[in-house]
C-alpha cells in the first residue's frame, strides 16, 4: 500500500528555507573566522528555531507525472511552524474542497464528494501525498535538522561560472533518517539553493530536488519551483510552483480547526 | 485337580507346540509393537504440530493485559510491577517444573521506511538470548545473523520486507510508530539478519528488534505486551493455566490465556487432529484384534481331538477349559511384554533422533526451510501406552476365552473319532 | 486344463468347505483386511483433500491467474492485459472452457482505508462478482446475517473483526477511500451490508468487499481492468499440473497470463498438507502391513493344523507336488471369493461415506486455521488405484502364505506325521 493523505507540502519548503536560511549565516562567519562545528551548530540551531515561529499563507501548484498518470493539482495552504498546517484543493473542480488538517498529532481528512471528515491515525500514514513524489520522512518529521544531521562545506568555488557552496549533509549515527548523506549547493550571491541530492547509505543517488525560478514572495527571496525527480524513474516527477507565498500572517492554533477544514475556500 | 498341576498342563502345552504359539504370539506382539510405535509417532507429530504454530505465536500460555488481544494497543500493557509479579509465579516450583522457557515481547504496528519505500510492519521487541529458544523464527535465517544480546539498533527483518524496502544486511531503515505519549517517533535500525519463513505476512510485516531498544523508543520502560510461555507438553497446559491464575489472582489487569483460548482456530484445528487420530488407531486396533483373533480360532479348530485326549484323561469340562485358559493367557501374557519391549525398542534405537519425513515430503518445500519442522521426534505417553498394553491384554484373553469354552464343552468320544 | 488338473480343483474347491470354520475365518481375515485398507486410504485422502479444500476454498482460489507482472508487488496498475484492461467475459469463458476448472472469479484490490465515524483502519478492498465468486470461494457464505453487496447499490461488507475496531452495525455508513489509478484520491459512501466472520484474524480485519464494477468506479478504472482470476478445479491435490495445463491453453489466444497454483501461492500450506500427508502415509504402511501380516498368519497356522489332513491324502496315493497344488489353488479360490465378499461390502460403504460424510460440527464446532475455514468433516475420495493394490496385495499373500506350511508338512513322511512324531 503506497499513497496516501498525509502532512502538506509547504513544511518541505520551509525546511528547504532553513537550509536556505543557514549559509548566509555561514557565509557571514567565513569572513570572520574560520569555521568551527560547534559554532555552526548553534547558529543553525537559532535559525532552526526561528522558523518554528512562521506562518505562512500560500498558492502552490503541484504537478505530478508518474509512469501511468499525469496530473495537475491547486491548492492554497496555511501552517503554522512545524505543528500546524492545512491543506485545500482547488483546482481542478472534481476534486476542489479536498483537504488535509494537521494539528499536532493529528490529521484529518475532508472529501467533498462524500461531505464526510475522515480522522487518519499517525500510524496509517505512508507513501506519499496525493500520489506525488514527496515522502512521508519529508513531511512528517518535527525533529530539529541538527540533531539528525552534521553539516561540513564540500566545495567553495564556482560552478559554470556561479559562485557556489556546496554542503554535505551526513546523518548522525542513530538518526532516524534514511538517507545515507544529502548534498545541497547553494549560491553565494544571494543564497538561494539550486539543488538537493538523497543518497542512500551505499551512496546511490536515489532522488533529486532542483529549485528555479528565483522571485520575491511575501518580502523574502524564494525559488518558486521546486521539483523531485527519482533516479530509478526518471520520466516521473512532482513539480510545485508557488503562485502566491506570504509570512508572518498572524495565524493562530485556532485557525486549523474542523470547521475550517469543511470550509471552501473564497 | 488341583489350580498349580492344571497351570504346569498350560504350561507345557504352550511350550509343546511351539509354532502354533509363536504364530498367534507373534500377532499380539507385533500389533501391540505397532500400536506402540505409531501412536508415539502421532502424539510427536500432534506435539510437533502444536509446538510450530505456538513457537511463532505466542506460546503454549500468553499472558497479557485484559484488553491487549482484541485492541493491540500499546495502552492495553503489562508495567514493569506486573511483570515482575508474572515471572516471580513463573518461577514458582509448581509451574517451573514445566516451563521449558519464557519470553518477554514488547509488541505495535508502526511503519518501516528507507530510502526506497515504506511498508507497515509489525515490530517486536524482543530478549534475544530468550527468544532464540522458544521461537524458531530465528532458524529461518536466510542472511547475517539473528539478534544477540548486547544488540541495540539492530533489527531482524523478512526477505520481503527488505526486498521491498531495497535493504540488504547493515542496511539502514526507520522505523515509525506511535508511543506512549501519542507522539510518533521514529527510530532508526539497521538490519542484522534477514529471514524467510514462506508466509507472506510475516516475510513482509515482521520485524523483530531488542527489548531494552523499544522501551527506550516507546517510553514504557520495563513494560511489555505479551509474556508468552512454553512449556514442556502442550497437554500442561490446562494445568499451568489454572495454576497462574490463581497465583495472579489480585493482580490487577493480567489476563492469563492457554493457546486454546488465545487462538480458537489452532484449538479446533488441534481437535479435528485428535479425532483423525482417535479413528486411525481405531482401525488399526480392530485390525490388530483381528489377526490376533484369526490366529487363534486357527489354533483352536485343529485341536479337537487333543482337548478330548485331555478328558479322556480325567480333566473334567471345566478343568480342560481351564488348561486352554491358561495358555491362552500365558500367550498373552508373553505376548504383550514381548510387543511392548519391541515396540519401545524399535521406535526407541530407530527414531529417538525422530523421523525425517522430509523424504517423503515434495521437494521444494525442504528446501525452503519453512516453520514446520518435518523431523517428527515419537513421544510415548504413559497413559497410551498403558492402554495399549492394556487393550491387547483384553483383546488376548477374551480371543483365548472362545477355545477355552469349546474346550469344556467337549464331548469326549466324538472327539477322539477324528483326527481333528 | 487337463483332467488331472481339473480334479485339483475340484479337490481344492470342496477342501474349502470340508472345513468351514477355517475357511471363513481366513476369509474374514481377508475381507475386512481388504476394508480397512481401503476405507484407511480414502480416509486419509478424505483427509487431506479436505485441507486443502479447506485452505483454498476461502479465500484465495485452488488456482490463481494474474498478468506476469502482478506478483509479488501487486501494484494497482498492473490489471490483466495491461492499463488496457482486457475482455473480461471472453477470458472467463476461456478459462471455464478447460475441463478441469470448476468454476472461476474475477477479482480486483485496492489499498486504503475503511472509515466510519470517529474510527478509521486501513483496508484491503476487494472487488467481487457476486454472482460467480461464491462458486470459488467460501468467503461471503460466512456471513451471520446480512447479506451479499449488490452492484451499483453502494454496498459494502467488511470483516468482523474491522466491524468491531469500527463499531459497525448492519446499515450503518462507510467511508471507502484509496488512490485510483489516476493519481487522484478515490472515495465514496457505502453502506454496510454484510459482516463475514471467517474465523481468520487477518482477513476479518484487513477486507472490505464490494462488487467489481462498484471498486473500477471508485478506483477510475475501466471495466475490463481486474487484477486477478480465482479458479476452483476438479483435483485440489494435482493443482500444479491443472495449472501447468492450463497455462497452456491459454497461450496466445489473449493476454499473457502467469497461472499459479496455491502450492506456489501458499507455500506454507503446502508444508502442512505435505506432512499430514506423510504421516498419514506411514500410518496407512502400518494399517495395510498388519493387515496383510493377519491374513499370513492366519493362513500359516491354518496350513499347519492341516499336517495330519495332508499325510492322508499323501498316504492315499498324492505327491507332495499335488498337495502343494491343492493349497494353491485353494489359496486362489478363497481369495477371489473372499475379496469378492470384501468388495461388496466395501462399495456401499465408500459410497456411503463419500456422499454423505458425517459432519463433526456438532462435535467441535467450525473454525479456521491457516487461513482457512474448516468444516470438520469426515470424508473419503475415491481412488483406482488402492482398491485394487490392496486386492493384489491381500490376494497374493492368501495365495503364497499358505506354501511354505505346505511344502514343510508336506517333507514330513505320511506315517510320521500321522504318528505325530
Amino acid at each position: 500500500m503506497t499513497d496516501f493523505p498525509l502532512y502538506p507540502i509547504p513544511r518541505a519548503a520551509l525546511r528547504r528555507l532553513a537550509r536556505a536560511a543557514l549559509p548566509a549565516v555561514l557565509a557571514g562567519l567565513t569572513f570572520a573566522a574560520p569555521l568551527q562545528a560547534q559554532t555552526a551548530r548553534e547558529i543553525i540551531d537559532r535559525v532552526d528555531r526561528l522558523l518554528r515561529g512562521a506562518s505562512s499563507h500560500g498558492k502552490v501548484e503541484m504537478r505530478i507525472k508518474t509512469e501511468h498518470w499525469s496530473r495537475s493539482l491547486e491548492m492554497e495552504v496555511w501552517s503554522l511552524g512545524t505543528e500546524y498546517s492545512l491543506v485545500r484543493v482547488t483546482a481542478p473542480p472534481r476534486e476542489a474542497g479536498t483537504a488535509t488538517l494537521k494539528a499536532g498529532q493529528e490529521v484529518w481528512n475532508y472529501l467533498p464528494r462524500v461531505d464526510r471528515t475522515i480522522k487518519v491515525p499517525p500510524s496509517l500514514m505512508m507513501g506519499s501525498w496525493m500520489g506525488s513524489h514527496f515522502t512521508n520522512d519529508d513531511l512528517v518529521k518535527e525533529s530539529r535538522i541538527v540533531d539528525d544531521y552534521d553539516i561540513e562545506i564540500a566545495f567553495d568555488g564556482e560552478r559554470d561560472g556561479v559562485p557556489v557552496w556546496e554542503f554535505t549533509l551526513t546523518p548522525k549515527p542513530e538518526a532516524p533518517v534514511v538517507w545515507g548523506r544529502i548534498e545541497e549547493q547553494v549560491r553565494k550571491a544571494d543564497l538561494m539553493p539550486t539543488w538537493v541530492h538523497y543518497y542512500d547509505e551505499d551512496g546511490t543517488l536515489v532522488r533529486t530536488m532542483t529549485f528555479s525560478d528565483y522571485k520575491r514572495m511575501g518580502g523574502r527571496l524564494v525559488p518558486a519551483e521546486m521539483r523531485v525527480v527519482p533516479t530509478d524513474k526518471p520520466d516521473e516527477s512532482t513539480a510545485l510552483i508557488y503562485h502566491e507565498l506570504e509570512f508572518d500572517v498572524g495565524l493562530t492554533p485556532d485557525f486549523f480547526s474542523l470547521r475550517n477544514l469543511r470550509a471552501r475556500s473564497r | 485337580m488341583k489350580l498349580y498341576a492344571l497351570l504346569l498342563l498350560s504350561f507345557r502345552s504352550v511350550g509343546r507346540n511351539t509354532r502354533r504359539s509363536i504364530l498367534t504370539a507373534t500377532a499380539m506382539a507385533l500389533g501391540l509393537a505397532l500400536l506402540i510405535f505409531s501412536r508415539s509417532i502421532a502424539e510427536g507429530g500432534h506435539e510437533q504440530w502444536i509446538d510450530s504454530a505456538v513457537r511463532l505465536g505466542t506460546g503454549h500460555v500468553a499472558i497479557q493485559a485484559p484488553e491487549y488481544l482484541e485492541t493491540g494497543r500499546l495502552e492495553h500493557r503489562l508495567d514493569s510491577t506486573q511483570v515482575r509479579r508474572v515471572v516471580r509465579a513463573l518461577e514458582d516450583t509448581a509451574v517451573a517444573g514445566t516451563v521449558r522457557t519464557w519470553v518477554p515481547r514488547l509488541t505495535v504496528s508502526g511503519l518501516a521506511s528507507s530510502a526506497s519505500s515504506a511498508l507497515p510492519v509489525r515490530i517486536e521487541g524482543v530478549d534475544p538470548a530468550r527468544e532464540r529458544v522458544f521461537s524458531t523464527l530465528p532458524d529461518q535465517l536466510v542472511e547475517g545473523r539473528y539478534l544477540e544480546p548486547g544488540d541495540r539498533l539492530h533489527a531482524f527483518v523478512g526477505e520481503e520486507l527488505a526486498r521491498r524496502l531495497d535493504l540488504k544486511v547493515g542496511g539502514r531503515f526507520v522505523l515509525t510508530a506511535q508511543v506512549a505519549s501519542g507522539q510518533v517517533e521514529g527510530q532508526m535500525m539497521r538490519v542484522a539478519g534477514i529471514f524467510h519463513t514462506g508466509i507472506q505476512e510475516m516475510d513482509e510485516g515482521l520485524v523483530h528488534v531488542p527489548l531494552e531498544t523499544m522501551r527506550r523508543w516507546l517510553g514504557v520502560p520495563g513494560a511489555v505486551t505479551t509474556i508468552a510461555v512454553l512449556l514442556d507438553s502442550s497437554r500442561e497446559t490446562e494445568a499451568t493455566v489454572s495454576i497462574l491464575r490463581q497465583e495472579l489472582d489480585g493482580a490487577r489487569g493480567v489476563r492469563v490465556m492457554g493457546w486454546r483460548q488465545a487462538s480458537p482456530e489452532m484449538d479446533s484445528a488441534v481437535r479435528i487432529d485428535d479425532y483423525g487420530d482417535y479413528l486411525f488407531h481405531t482401525i488399526l486396533f480392530a485390525i490388530i484384534a483381528l489377526a490376533v483373533l484369526n490366529a487363534v480360532m486357527m489354533s483352536v479348530l485343529g485341536r479337537k481331538r487333543e482337548f478330548g485326549i485331555l478328558q479322556a484323561l480325567g480333566l473334567t469340562g471345566g478343568e480342560t477349559g481351564l488348561v486352554v485358559l491358561g495358555e491362552g493367557l500365558f500367550l498373552t501374557a508373553a505376548s504383550g511384554l514381548l510387543g511392548m519391549v519391541a515396540g519401545f525398542v524399535f521406535t526407541w534405537v530407530f527414531f529417538r533422533h525422530g523421523l525425517d519425513f522430509s523424504a517423503f515430503m515434495s521437494e521444494g518445500m525442504s528446501a525452503s526451510g519453512g516453520v514446520i519442522d518435518p523431523v517428527i521426534v515419537p513421544v510415548f505417553r504413559y497413559d497410551q501406552v498403558l492402554l495399549s498394553v492394556a487393550s491387547i491384554l483384553v483383546i488376548g484373553t477374551l480371543a483365548s476365552l472362545y477355545p477355552a469354552v469349546r474346550a469344556s464343552k467337549l464331548d469326549v468320544a466324538e472327539a477322539m473319532k477324528f483326527e481333528q | 486344463m487337463t483332467d488331472r488338473d481339473a480334479v485339483w480343483w475340484r479337490v481344492a474347491w470342496r477342501n474349502l468347505w470340508r472345513n468351514r470354520g477355517r475357511t471363513l475365518v481366513t476369509a474374514s481375515a481377508l475381507a475386512l483386511g481388504y476394508l480397512s485398507a481401503v476405507v484407511m486410504v480414502g480416509l486419509t485422502d478424505g483427509m487431506s483433500a479436505e485441507l486443502v479444500e479447506n485452505g483454498t476454498r476461502l479465500l484465495s482460489g485452488q488456482i490463481q491467474i494474474h498478468a506476469p507482472d502482478y506478483l509479488p508487488e501487486r501494484s494497482m496498475h498492473a490489471t490483466i492485459g495491461g492499463d488496457a484492461g482486457t475482455d473480461v467475459a471472453a477470458l472467463l469463458a476461456r478459462i471455464d472452457a478447460d475441463p478441469d476448472v470448476m468454476a472461476s472469479a474475477p477479482r480486483l484490490y485496492g489499498g486504503g482505508l475503511v472509515s466510519a465515524g470517529e474510527r478509521t483502519e486501513a483496508g484491503l478492498l476487494l472487488g467481487i462478482d457476486p454472482e460467480r465468486e461464491p462458486r470459488v470461494t467460501t468467503l461471503l457464505s460466512t456471513m451471520d446475517g446480512g447479506r451479499t453487496p449488490r452492484a451499483g447499490a453502494h454496498e459494502v461488507a467488511v470483516g468482523s473483526e474491522m466491524a468491531r475496531q469500527l463499531q459497525l452495525g448492519l446499515g450503518d455508513e462507510v467511508i471507502l477511500v484509496a488512490p485510483a489509478a489516476d493519481g487522484s484520491l478515490g472515495n465514496d459512501l457505502y453502506t454496510l451490508t454484510g459482516i463475514f466472520h471467517t474465523g481468520t484474524p487477518a482477513i476479518d480485519a484487513s477486507y472490505a468487499v464490494i462488487p467489481l464494477p462498484d471498486l473500477q468506479l471508485l478506483l477510475a478504472m475501466a471495466p475490463g481492468r481486474i487484477h486477478e482470476v480465482a479458479l476452483d478445479v476438479t483435483r485440489p491435490w494435482d493443482t500444479d499440473a491443472i495449472a501447468t495445463d492450463l497455462a497452456r491453453r491459454l497461450q496466445g489466444s489473449g493476454p499473457p497470463l502467469a497461472v499459479r497454483s496455491w502450492r506456489q501461492l501458499r507455500p506454507e500450506l503446502a508444508q502442512s498438507v505435505d506432512l499430514m500427508d506423510s504421516m498419514n502415509f506411514l500410518i496407512v504402511i502400518i494399517i495395510f502391513g498388519m493387515a496383510v501380516f493377519g491374513v499370513a498368519n492366519t493362513m500359516i497356522i491354518g496350513t499347519f493344523e492341516r499336517k495330519k489332513e495332508f499325510a492322508v491324502v499323501r498316504a492315499l496315493g498324492s505327491t507332495a507336488t499335488g498337495v502343494g497344488r491343492t493349497v494353491v489353488y485353494e489359496g486362489i479360490m478363497l481369495g477371489a471369493l473372499a475379496l469378492a465378499a470384501g468388495a461388496l461390502i466395501t462399495a456401499p460403504v465408500m459410497w456411503w461415506w463419500h456422499t454423505a460424510p458425517p459432519d463433526l460440527s456438532w462435535f467441535v464446532g467450525s473454525f479456521s486455521w491457516s487461513g482457512a475455514q474448516w468444516r470438520p468433516i469426515l470424508r473419503v475420495e475415491y481412488s483406482t488405484e488402492t482398491p485394487l493394490i490392496s486386492a493384489a496385495a491381500l490376494f497374493l499373500t492368501s495365495v503364497f502364505a499358505a506354501i511354505y506350511p505346505a511344502w514343510k508338512a508336506t517333507r514330513v513322511p505320511p506315517a510320521d506325521a500321522l504318528a505325530d512324531r
